[in-house]
């Protein structure tokens, strides 16, 4: 029986799975790996633990689960986060840890672009929100303030371009990964001159460009053999976690968007248009050719949620976590819907769309004597979601979106997916949160011919779980979204005054993302 | 409650116990200057706040202590009052002759009744947290208790005292390591354990000492670990080797067998075989591979 593996380079973890021709889930084992704060707006990751961990995790399942049942491989397909950067010397070897999406050293050298007009025109080419995130940023940075590292740089990579040149010796970045770098025209499909001369780097200083169907070569002997793979299976570059989220949902034509929300989260749909948005704030990633993934990010989605579970929550055992935030929710639906009138603003790490404001914060708002711990955990649940939905909302500016599918595990938690149909007064469908996984699959089956194209793939995606929206709810939480949506435009004074004390005051405040 | 003072080659007392250098409890009625200048022993220093007020400055953090505070200050840090003054108040001290390793660690001497790997983990679970100050009322009675135990020298009383010391240090841990983490977010402790290990990646580090660290048990904290980054323990621990040794192969001018130790292997055989295990290499073909190539 033959099989498909997918390998997820995901932001703390990566995540493998295996999936029969059909698409059912053979196994699946995850292996994380630390981030690495040595400075309050650094964010890195050691390569060669991500490689190291990639390959453990795989030989792991590949012994327990695929060879033990006599399955063959015929195609591994990668994905990773966006925005990473490694750079490596002229023998390969990496300078350095890789640079994450969540680093903010950028931040002046972000700014100053972003008001710039030639920000504004690279924005336009490139699709990707000038942002300390961005690795053109984070090149500009490095040669500015890490001139030597910068000069013995001979290639900047991505994490995922990295592992897989480890696995065959060639140096690829799929389009949409490069899509997300702010250095890819997203029109013509090559290197923008304007973006390598900002960023002040020629086109040889990266991977080449290629299709995500791209097969970049073979597995090297020493793998085939100690991971017990024949020669022949097929290596394919794949694409990015935000893009295989969308596919895997099946969201792929028009009228359609999908929300996902792990730690952070976004607002995506999928068109052969990029989205021009005057103020900077939507993302267009690049998927294959005319085929764009445009949305909006947030950095405040589950982990606020955590982070009042971790706070605030009742911990039966040491670490319980997930007990604890159980528990949390069964509270909350016993809370009227609008908390009986008190606000969160979850603007804890600063906010990207639709504000784009890293000195943003967070706020409960309205409070009033009769107001209880539990209405505490239901605000800041429904706080999150006016963040989602204040996304969604500057989108359907541009696009109209008819029906929602949520993945990702705090979205796919019943009652946040009920409340998202709620508040967007939309019907919502429920992916677990292998999303990205089977987006994957989808591609590398799509490559081996089972379906005709992409929309195709994802139009094989049956819904489950459907939630109706309740009109009534939806009226309420509108009501409290207006004064959601004009309390953050009303403090945007007061988050940069808190937050310059805040960094002048404290000095273990490590930094937003 | 009585004043004390026990020094070690001038009380009686002490004669039986030549790791308790001093011992004493002293209530200070005035302010004393120049009395707290700055000091840094090669023995541990345990102060007790009975009651008062204090301003210190240990290892270079300020503190204000209460009643019920424990100062800790590890060998070779400094410890100072705030202007070098001795404000009003009651308090304990007791200094122990602890042997101090060259790794994050001391060990304590033959009279203890705490296993090695007891010791070991005890000594490095106070460095790792390096709290400088605990909350901790329970430990006046303790101290109260040895100081009985040593004036009036009942029938076996020299098991006793020790045991209480044992004990005194075993609470300090313990407390320690809940000051330091709260029990609540797995990925920051996790975190920190990360850390010590990476500090010392050629300690043959067991499972219980790593739990010890973050005060779990073995058999809780290899279940949290195992669901929080989906390998065993030790199996993780192998991934930081590995790829620490990754970077120390590509830095070609260190030989593979300075690599196996410096990265916790037993040696170079056993590093070989796991690395090849995992990789498909050898350390040396893959440090061969990264050699001439593209430029």
């Amino acid at each position: 029986m033959e099989c498909i593996i997918t390998i997820e380079l995901g932001t703390n973890a990566v995540r493998i799975f295996a999936f029969d021709i059909k698409g059912n889930i053979i196994g699946s084992m995850k292996g994380s790996y630390p981030t690495f704060h040595t400075e309050p707006d650094y964010s890195e990751q050691d390569p060669e633990q991500i490689f190291i961990t990639m390959l453990y995790v795989l030989k792991n399942l590949l012994t327990e689960k695929i060879h033990s049942r006599k399955y063959k491989v015929v195609t591994i397909c990668f994905c990773a986060s966006m925005h990473s950067v490694l750079a490596i010397d002229d023998h390969g070897v990496p300078l350095g840890n890789a640079i994450t999406w969540a680093d903010n050293r950028g931040k002046v050298e972000a700014q100053e672009l972003k008001g710039s007009a030639l920000g504004k025109q690279l924005y336009g080419i490139t699709g990707t929100p000038i942002h300390p995130m961005s690795p053109l940023v984070k090149i500009a940075w490095m040669k500015k303030h890490e001139y030597d590292r910068f000069n013995r740089t001979s290639k900047f990579l991505s994490i995922k371009s990295y592992i897989i040149q480890q696995l065959t010796g060639e140096y690829f970045i799929d389009y949409s990964l490069a899509s997300a770098t702010g250095l890819l025209n997203i029109q013509t499909m090559q290197w923008e001159p304007e973006a390598l001369a900002y960023a002040g780097i020629t086109a040889d200083r990266l991977p080449e460009l290629a299709s995500v169907f791209h097969s970049p070569g073979k597995l090297h002997k020493e793998y085939q053999k100690s991971l017990g793979l024949p020669a022949s299976t097929k290596l394919i570059l794949g694409s990015s976690d935000g893009c295989m989220a969308t596919l895997g949902a099946g969201v792929w034509s028009e009228g359609k968007a999908t929300i996902t929300i792990e730690d952070s989260g976004a607002v995506r749909v999928v068109g052969n248009k990029v989205l021009r948005d005057d103020k900077q704030r939507f993302f267009n990633y690049l998927l294959t050719e005319n085929c764009y993934v445009s949305g909006g990010p947030t950095n405040n989605g589950g982990v606020v949620f955590e982070w009042f579970a971790k706070q605030f929550g009742d911990f039966r055992n040491p670490y319980d976590l997930e007990y604890t935030m159980e528990n949390l929710i069964q509270e909350a639906a016993r809370v009227h819907v609008g908390s009986d009138g008190l606000l969160f603003l979850p603007y804890l790490l600063g906010e990207r769309a639709p504000i784009w404001n890293a000195n943003a914060r967070g706020s409960y708002f309205g409070l009033n004597i009769k107001h209880e711990r539990r209405h505490f955990i239901r605000a800041t649940i429904e706080g999150i979601l006016y963040e989602i939905y204040s996304i969604g909302k500057t989108l359907q500016e541009h696009r109209s979106i008819n029906s929602l599918s949520v993945n990702g595990s705090f979205a796919s938690i019943p009652f946040c997916t009920q409340m998202i149909a709620d508040i967007f007064n939309k019907p919502v469908t429920s992916k677990n949160s292998d999303s990205v996984s089977f987006g994957s699959f989808l591609l590398s089956a799509t490559d081996r011919g089972a379906y005709q194209n992409l929309e195709d793939a994802s139009g094989t995606i049956e819904p489950t779980n459907v939630y109706t929206p309740d009109p009534s709810n939806h009226e309420i939480y509108q009501s409290y979204f207006e004064i959601f949506e004009r309390l953050t435009a009303k403090l945007s004074d007061e988050f940069e005054e808190i937050s310059r004390l805040q960094q002048k005051h404290s000095r273990v405040f490590s930094s937003v993302k | 409650m009585n004043h004390f003072i026990l020094q070690q080659g001038h009380s009686r007392e002490l004669h039986l116990f030549p790791h308790i250098l001093e011992f004493v409890s002293r209530k200070n009625n005035s302010i004393q200057l120049n009395t707290l200048n700055s000091t840094t022993t090669d023995f541990l220093r345990l102060y007790f706040i009975v009651d008062g007020k204090f301003e210190w400055i240990i290892d270079g953090k300020n503190h204000i202590l209460y009643p019920g505070d424990l100062a800790i200050i590890l060998p070779g840090q400094t410890f100072r009052g705030e202007k070098d003054i001795l404000h009003i108040g009651t308090l304990f001290w007791l200094y122990l002759q602890v042997e101090k390793l060259d790794s994050d660690g001391m060990q304590l001497g033959k009279w203890s009744q705490l296993s090695k790997n007891e010791c070991l983990a005890i000594g490095k679970t106070l460095c790792i947290n390096n709290a400088g100050v605990l909350k901790l009322k329970d430990s006046q009675i303790l101290l109260q208790t040895l100081r009985s135990e040593l004036a009036n020298q009942e029938i076996g009383f020299a098991t006793r005292a020790n045991q209480l010391i044992d004990e005194l240090l075993i609470t300090i841990a313990r407390q320690s390591t809940r000051q330091n983490n709260s029990q609540r977010d797995f990925s920051q402790t996790f975190m920190k354990l990360e850390h010590a290990l990476r500090q010392n990646l050629s300690h043959q580090w067991t499972v219980e000492e790593m739990a010890a660290l973050i005060g779990l048990g073995a058999t809780n904290f290899t279940e949290k670990v195992k669901n929080h980054t989906g390998f065993s323990p030790l199996n993780y621990l192998i991934n930081i080797r590995i790829s620490e040794a990754i970077k120390l192969l590509n830095r070609q001018d260190v030989n593979v067998t300075d690599i196996a130790l410096r990265t916790g292997f037993y040696s170079s055989q056993h590093f070989s075989t796991t690395f090849k295990r995992l990789t498909g290499y050898t350390p040396s073909d893959f440090r061969k591979r990264n050699l001439p190539q593209r430029q």
